[in-house]
């Protein structure tokens, strides 16, 4: 060579040495994917078939497998989708005729726990592929697989490929707040079909707060009457049904929760009696943040020494309990915050007479708690209930066999402490799963945004930020720092979006595909193989998961430029960037 | 009573939200003086790094002439891609846009153009040069240093890198070739666009990436520097756009930048104009005090995109044990600038009455690297309705107070009648 092309050659020889360890780190993709990636995936020589014009699916008949089969089926006649990266298969035949759904035990109920497993096969050489189900729950896990190998327009999909799958944690969830702004129904379902989507299978929802209650209940209807945001705002009895229907046709459970006795600000629109320090001014000018009467703006909290108080909180027990059939049944006990009991002159006397804040709790947790119970339900509780540094109950009134705790502070060191207390943990560690983070604060007159320019934001107003990205959520390990016993205490995950500044215009984006990260954390992990944490590998896989999401009508955020998975790799940083 | 059609426009916006109910009833017995306190109130969309649709463009400035915005800053083409499909130049959309249906053709422009009008919302377009143009190299990879690189080799510090953020590529200012497809570019984009502003670009010259060519090292080795390099490059375009009867505004890099940068004396204030993106108002106060009418965007408040991570594959970074300091969570020029914060910005703090005079007004920006149609609307508002109160009457009240508090359910409002309007703007309280 001469010395003019030596520049030339060197350089590119730099930029394949640089672009080579990137080849050779990452696992030679997969021509179409499946999000959640499944447990077992083995596709020796990717090619495609035809999918007949007149393909079916043959099942067995269950009150809501059926439905699941027939939507899957539509959705898979009327593809016509596009991979970002269109997969470069040879297409031979038999065209796919027939997906026949085998489901080895077709009676258990949707409930926590339930059998999730699956292997679908489609064979390279016939025109029959099978799916093979422990139940009808996991049949829709594997109709949900398989609608994610079919793509373009003829359609075609994905053949002489096995999956084995199961999930690695039973609880696999999405908590929504709809009283701090409402969500109509319609918003919800389709929530709920993108969980089911995700593989993500319980709808925390998280109903009612001081803000307002939007639950129409027949045996209390001035609640909803007098607390809700307007009659147009508000969940009525053929909303909920309509919305455990559609959970249970997608394989997603809906818990309930009616959060007591703290956020009840908007009981008192109807009971201004049994609600203690309700519409006042919720942080004193001047005071420390420990005389606040609430966390935020919204002041009430449910009076346990007032005898009244469990008249309306057992008919709202009990007709929640009717209106949603699940096992769990949750009901809240975070953020007591001292300040507001401390108002209310029945408390003031109980104090007086060396009475605690926290045996007032106890006295409410007592009366509430069995009553949960009798009706056939396991009692899910933040963890403040125990851990809160002021006001909790001894654990010993909250028995394991019945109680399930749900973790959101101090990340894995909380989990730890509710499991080796021998509480299944349900984990919404708040520094990674809540998607609302990093979003300023809510509060009006906020001085703290009139600051000199060059002053150190921080996190910018919002308790939580930063802003709690993807790649973050997939990578937290919800049982970090547990031993093995403790490990098998931890139920699952749940990200949750508080809706102080959300509501309906960006519900999707707020949501999407962020909760996608944790659902394939959850259903398969996030390391590879060889135990190596895989956010890398899944960039691109989550990319092509949005553009289906959107193709389906979830308005999922991008995550990246589309040059990124036009160039793969050359969006890769290979040095650390905070 | 109207000064002029745009003023009128300002003034039937006004009426329109006196309006309301069912039937619709108007208040009345009073009247209105208006006008605003600064006269270049924008929002900038950047359409490469992701694509817009024409109908997500004319959306956003429907929504900005209801907020009594007038510029949409068009960033239309960057390294990721362009999507501007020029007849002298055919090749740099047909090979250089994400594909046949994320493109702006003619008919396009000339409808947001149009419609911008309709409006009393004008339209500036940026090409911009020479860096962020690695999509120019899918048509012309000889005019294009560092193309198709590795943004920032493994284990290099960062000031080795090649470019600010994935995707390379430069012009290369010591190639001719440059100059006749630069030339035709700017020729046919002020045909598409008839606004008097003409965005040069001009920021974020990256030294790696010119070190990375031949013919530029060649120049270095005889003892030139880069800041002669972009030095050439604006002598040989600059005036062309002002032979084009032009004002060309550059980012605040041109002539701020620590490393690449030329001359003021070779800018004259009377044709230039700078936007400031970096350091707050202690740049504004930089390019003032040089002489320079200045449009401010100071990334610290008026960045859209900040505070959401960043967009980067492989970041080591996110998997740390938990508990780690998550600081501004990836994202360059976190955390993400609420809407007071916006509001509250004051964008000739620390400049005297002359320097005052100076600065134009400002433009939240929306850098579209995790944006796209999905999120547009939210993203943008109601934040840019708060600078756009901010530019047009201030946000102060009658005392000179800060008047933030008073706005939060003015605001509330407007979000919601935006909303009603079809535009999603995202809530700021609860209900």
């Amino acid at each position: 060579m001469n010395t003019h092309n030596f520049p030339t050659l060197f350089i590119l020889f730099l930029t394949l040495s640089y672009i080579s360890p990137l080849i050779s780190t990452l696992e030679s993709p997969s021509p179409i994917n499946i999000w959640p990636k499944p447990r077992s995936f083995t596709w020796t020589s990717p090619h495609a078939i035809p999918l007949s014009p007149s393909f079916t699916i043959s099942s067995p008949s269950h009150r809501y497998l059926t439905p699941a089969v027939n939507r899957y089926l539509r959705q898979i006649l009327t593809t016509n989708y596009t991979p970002l990266t269109p997969p470069k298969l040879n297409l031979t035949t038999p065209p796919l005729q027939t997906l026949t759904v085998t489901v080895t035990d077709l009676t258990p109920p949707l409930t926590h726990g339930v059998n999730e497993s699956y292997t679908l096969t489609i064979p390279s050489n016939t025109s029959i592929a099978t799916l093979i189900a422990a139940t009808p729950w996991a049949a829709m896990r594997g109709l949900e697989s398989f609608s994610q190998l079919v793509w373009a327009s003829p359609a075609q999909v994905g053949a002489g490929l096995v999956i084995t799958d199961w999930p690695m944690f039973e609880h696999r969830g999405v908590v929504l707040d709809t009283s701090r702004n409402f969500y109509p129904v319609e918003d919800l379902l389709r929530l709920i079909g993108a969980m089911s989507a995700n593989k993500l299978n319980a709808f925390h929802w998280h109903i009612t707060d001081s803000q307002s209650f939007p639950l129409g209940l027949k045996s209390e209807p001035e609640l909803a009457g007098k607390g809700s945001y307007g009659p147009g705002m508000a969940y009525s009895g053929d909303d909920v049904e309509r919305v455990v229907e559609f959970g249970l046709e997608h394989g997603v459970r809906i818990v309930p929760e009616i959060d007591m006795p703290g956020h009840t600000g908007s009981w008192a629109e109807a009971y201004p009696e049994i609600v203690a320090c309700a519409n006042m001014f919720w942080w004193p000018a001047g005071a420390p943040w420990e005389d606040r009467l609430a966390s935020e703006p919204g002041t009430g909290h449910l009076n346990p020494l007032i005898p009244k108080t469990y008249d309306v909180v057992k008919n709202v027990i009990k007709e929640t309990t009717t209106l949603f059939p699940d096992t769990f049944y949750h009901a809240g006990a975070d953020e007591i915050v001292p300040g507001c009991w401390k108002a209310d002159p029945t408390i003031q006397k109980h104090l007086a007479d060396n009475g605690t804040l926290s045996q007032v709790l106890e006295i409410f947790i007592n009366n509430t708690n069995p009553y949960i119970v009798s009706l056939n339900r396991t009692v899910v509780y933040w963890e403040d209930v125990i851990l809160d540094a002021g006001i909790k109950v001894n654990p010993s009134i909250l028995s394991p066999e019945t109680t399930i705790m749900q973790t959101w502070n101090g990340g894995p060191d909380n989990t730890k402490r509710l499991v080796s207390a021998g509480y299944r943990t349900i984990v919404s560690s708040s520094d990674y799963y809540y998607l609302d983070c990093g979003h300023g604060d809510f509060t009006g007159n906020n001085s703290a945004y009139d600051q000199p320019p060059g002053f150190d934001q921080k996190k910018g107003g919002s308790w939580c930020g930063p802003f709690k990205t993807w790649q973050l959520i997939y990578n937290y390990d919800i049982t970090y720092g547990l031993n093995e016993t403790e490990a098998k205490l931890v139920l699952g995950g749940e990200v949750a979006l508080w809706s102080e500044q959300a509501d309906p215009t960006v519900l999707d984006s707020r949501i999407w595909p962020r909760a996608s990260a944790m659902a394939e954390a959850l259903w398969s992990g996030n390391r590879d193989e060889t135990g190596m944490k895989r956010s890398a590998e899944a960039t691109d896989r989550l990319s092509e998961w949005i553009h289906r999401m959107v193709s389906r009508g979830v308005k999922a955020e991008p995550i990246q430029p589309l040059w990124c998975i036009r160039n793969p790799g050359m969006c890769n940083t290979m040095n650390p960037i905070f | 009573m109207a000064a002029t059609p745009w003023a009128a426009m300002r003034g039937l916006e006004s009426f329109s939200q006196l309006v309301w109910g069912h039937p619709a009833r108007i208040a009345a017995g009073l009247i209105i003086s208006d006008w605003p306190l600064f006269e270049h109130r924008g929002v900038l969309l950047d359409t490469s790094r992701n694509y817009f649709g024409v109908e997500d463009l004319l959306r956003l400035i429907g929504a900005m002439s209801a907020n009594k915005l007038n510029v949409f800053h068009w960033h239309i083409t960057d390294s990721q891609s362009f999507p501007l499909v020029l007849k002298s130049e055919p090749e740099l959309a047909a090979k250089g846009s994400y594909g046949p249906d994320m493109l702006y053709s003619a008919e396009d422009v000339k409808r947001v153009v149009e419609f911008g009008l309709e409006h009393g919302v004008r339209i500036i377009p940026e090409i911009d040069m020479p860096g962020h143009t690695g999509s120019w190299a899918e048509a012309y990879p000889e005019i294009v240093a560092c193309a198709n690189m590795f943004w920032w080799p493994a284990g290099a510090p960062w000031e080795e890198r090649l470019a600010a953020e994935p995707g390379t590529g430069h012009l290369n200012p010591l190639i001719p070739k440059t100059y006749d497809v630069v030339k035709n570019v700017v020729k046919e984009t002020t045909t598409l666009f008839p606004d008097t502003f003409y965005h040069g670009g001009a920021d974020e010259v990256v030294p790696g990436c010119w070190k990375a060519d031949p013919t530029i090292q060649k120049y270095l080795a005889n003892n030139g520097t880069l800041s002669q390099v972009l030095e050439i490059f604006i002598n040989n375009t600059h005036p062309y756009i002002l032979s084009l009867n032009r004002t060309a505004v550059y980012w605040e890099d041109v002539i701020l930048d620590s490393e690449i940068k030329i001359d003021p004396s070779i800018l004259p204030p009377e044709t230039t104009i700078m936007q400031t993106w970096n350091r707050g108002p202690n740049n504004t106060k930089l390019l003032v005090s040089a002489g320079y009418r200045t449009i401010v965007s100071s990334s610290d408040f008026y960045y859209l995109d900040c505070g959401h991570g960043d967009f980067t594959g492989n970041n080591s970074a996110y998997d740390q044990h938990p508990d780690f300091e998550q600081k501004k969570g990836g994202s360059w020029c976190g955390p993400f600038k609420s809407w007071q914060l916006i509001y509250n910005y004051d964008i000739t703090r620390g400049l005297t009455e002359e320097e005052a005079k100076l600065v134009l007004g400002g433009e939240v920006a929306l850098w579209s690297e995790q944006s796209d149609s999905r999120v547009l609307d939210s993203r943008i508002w109601p934040r840019a309705s708060a600078l756009a109160e901010a530019m047009w009457s201030g946000n102060r009240d009658e005392n000179g107070k800060k008047r933030s508090a008073d706005a939060t359910d003015r605001l509330n409002e407007w979000v919601n009648r935006m909303v009603s309007r079809g535009v999603k703007a995202e809530p700021i309280q609860p209900l």
